[in-house]
C-alpha cells in the first residue's frame, strides 16, 4: 500500500556504526521496514484513487437498474431471458467524465448517497491505513497518551505523505477541537478542467474528489478511538495564498475537522 | 527555427488539436482549432497516411520503419506516432533537422499530463461509432493543455 515513488532510493547509514542513539537506531529499522516494502508506482496509484468516484457513481447507477428489473420471481421465461443476458464480456460502464458529469447533474438525493459511499470508503482505507503506519514502527509515531492535536498532526504528516506524496501545507485549530487542515496543492485534482472557461461548474464537479480525503480523516479518527459521531469533516475550496508559486489548480482545499468531545 | 503550424490526430483519423501561427514575430498570433483548417488537416493527415504507408512497403527487416520526416520545397513536416495510434505533427522551416524530442516531449509531458491525467476530459474523443471514421470534429479545448503547448513552444516559433 505504500505510494512511494518507484526508484525511491535514500541512501541510509551504515548499521554497524557506533555511537548510534536508540533513535537514530529506530529511525534506521524504519528505513530498512520501508525500503524492504515492495513499490507502487504513484501515478497508478493516484489514478486508481481518482477512479473510486466514477465507481461510486456506477455502483449506483447498477443498483437504481436493479430495482427497475423488479421482484425475483422466476418463471421459465424469465429464467431463458436471464440466460441470454449472460455476458461472456460484460458491458462496460459509461466512460469516467461521463460518469462525473452525472453525478453533477443529479438530483441530491441520489448525489448525497454516491457521495456517503465515496465516504464510506475513504473510512475503511482510513481506518486500515492507521494500523499500517503503526505496524511500520515509526519511531516518531507514540500512539499511548496521544492528544488530539498530535493525532491531527499525525494525519497532516504520515497519512498525508503515505497518500498524497506531500505533507498538508497548513494546519490551523482552536485548542478546543476545531482543526483546519490546508492543502494548497491537493494533488490528485491539479490538472483536473473541463474544456470551456466554466470555472463554477469545473468546482462543482470536482468537489466529490473530496469526499475520499474526508472519509480517510474520519477514518484514521475513528481507529485511533475518536467514534464517528464525534467526528465532523467537511472541505471546502479556498483561495491560495498570493505568495504561493503558481500552480495548475486555482484553488486549496480545506478540511474542516470538528472533534466533539464530552 | 521556426514552427507554422502543430497538429495532433487521433486513431480514428480525426484532427484532434490545430494550431497554425501567422506572424513569426507574435507568438500569440493565429487561430486554435480553426474551423477553416479542417480541409488542410485532412490533406494533411492523407499525405501522412501515403507516405507512411510507402515507407512500411519499403522496409525490409521487420521492425516498423516510422516515417520521421516529409521535405517540401517550402517547408519541413515532423511526425511523431504513438503506438495508442496519435499523431503529432509539426510544420516548420528547414532549419532543424529533428523534432522528435519536441513532439515526444510534447506527448509525455503536455498531452499525458493534462488531458490523459484530467478525469474530467474523455479519453477517446469520438464518443459514438459515427465519428470513428474520421467524421469527428471534436477538438481539445482544454485550457491548461492550451496555455502549456504555447509556453513550451512560444521561443522556437521566433527566429
Amino acid at each position: 500500500m505504500t505510494s512511494k515513488m518507484a526508484g525511491d532510493t535514500r541512501s541510509h547509514t551504515n548499521p554497524e556504526q557506533d555511537g548510534m542513539t536508540e533513535q537514530q537506531k529506530l529511525q534506521h529499522q524504519l528505513q530498512v521496514f520501508q525500503n524492504s516494502l515492495p513499490k507502487v508506482n504513484q501515478i497508478a496509484f493516484q489514478m486508481l484513487l481518482n477512479e473510486m468516484v466514477p465507481l461510486a457513481v456506477s455502483v449506483e447507477n447498477k443498483l437504481i437498474n436493479s430495482e427497475i428489473k423488479g421482484t425475483p420471481k422466476r418463471n421459465s421465461s424469465e429464467l431463458e431471458e436471464m440466460i441470454t443476458n449472460v455476458h461472456i464480456t460484460a458491458p462496460l460502464d459509461k466512460p469516467s467524465h461521463k460518469l462525473c458529469q452525472q453525478l453533477y447533474e443529479a438530483n441530491d438525493g441520489t448525489r448525497e448517497k454516491i457521495l456517503e459511499r465515496l465516504r464510506s470508503m475513504g473510512n475503511q482505507i482510513g481506518n486500515k491505513l492507521t494500523e499500517l503506519l503503526v505496524f511500520s514502527n515509526n519511531p516518531n509515531l507514540v500512539f499511548k497518551d496521544m492528544d488530539l492535536l498530535s493525532v491531527m498532526k499525525f494525519i497532516c504528516r504520515d497519512v498525508w505523505k503515505q497518500f498524497y506524496g506531500k505533507q498538508i501545507d497548513n494546519l490551523k485549530t482552536n485548542h478546543r477541537g476545531t482543526f483546519y487542515l490546508l492543502d494548497y496543492e491537493y494533488r490528485p485534482i491539479q490538472t483536473f478542467a473541463l474544456d470551456d472557461q466554466s470555472t463554477e461548474e469545473e468546482l462543482a464537479m470536482i468537489k466529490p474528489f473530496f469526499e475520499i480525503p474526508v472519509g480517510l480523516i474520519k477514518g484514521v479518527l475513528s481507529s485511533l478511538g475518536y467514534k464517528e459521531e464525534e467526528v465532523v469533516c467537511m472541505a471546502s475550496y479556498i483561495d491560495r495564498p498570493t505568495d504561493r508559486p503558481k500552480s495548475t489548480f486555482n484553488k486549496g482545499v480545506s478540511f474542516h475537522v470538528q472533534v466533539n468531545m464530552q | 527555427m521556426a514552427i507554422y503550424s502543430f497538429w495532433i490526430f487521433d486513431k480514428h483519423c480525426n484532427c484532434l488539436f490545430n494550431r497554425e501561427w501567422t506572424l513569426a514575430a507574435n507568438s500569440s498570433s493565429g487561430t486554435v482549432n480553426s474551423k477553416q483548417n479542417e480541409e488542410t488537416a485532412k490533406l494533411l493527415y492523407g499525405m501522412i497516411f501515403s507516405l507512411r504507408s510507402i515507407t512500411l512497403k519499403l522496409s525490409q527487416s521487420p521492425p516498423a520503419n516510422e516515417i520521421r520526416s516529409i521535405s517540401t520545397g517550402k517547408y519541413r513536416v515532423h511526425t511523431h506516432c504513438t503506438a495508442s495510434g496519435m499523431w503529432f505533427i509539426l510544420t516548420t522551416d528547414f532549419k532543424q533537422q529533428s523534432y522528435g524530442q519536441v513532439l515526444q516531449y510534447i506527448y509525455s509531458h503536455i498531452y499525458v499530463k493534462y488531458i490523459t491525467h484530467n478525469l474530467l476530459a474523455p479519453f477517446d474523443l469520438a464518443e459514438n461509432p459515427s465519428e470513428t471514421r474520421g467524421q469527428g470534429t471534436r477538438k481539445i479545448n482544454n485550457r491548461h493543455f492550451i496555455a502549456a503547448l504555447e509556453s513550451f513552444l512560444a521561443p522556437m516559433i521566433m527566429q
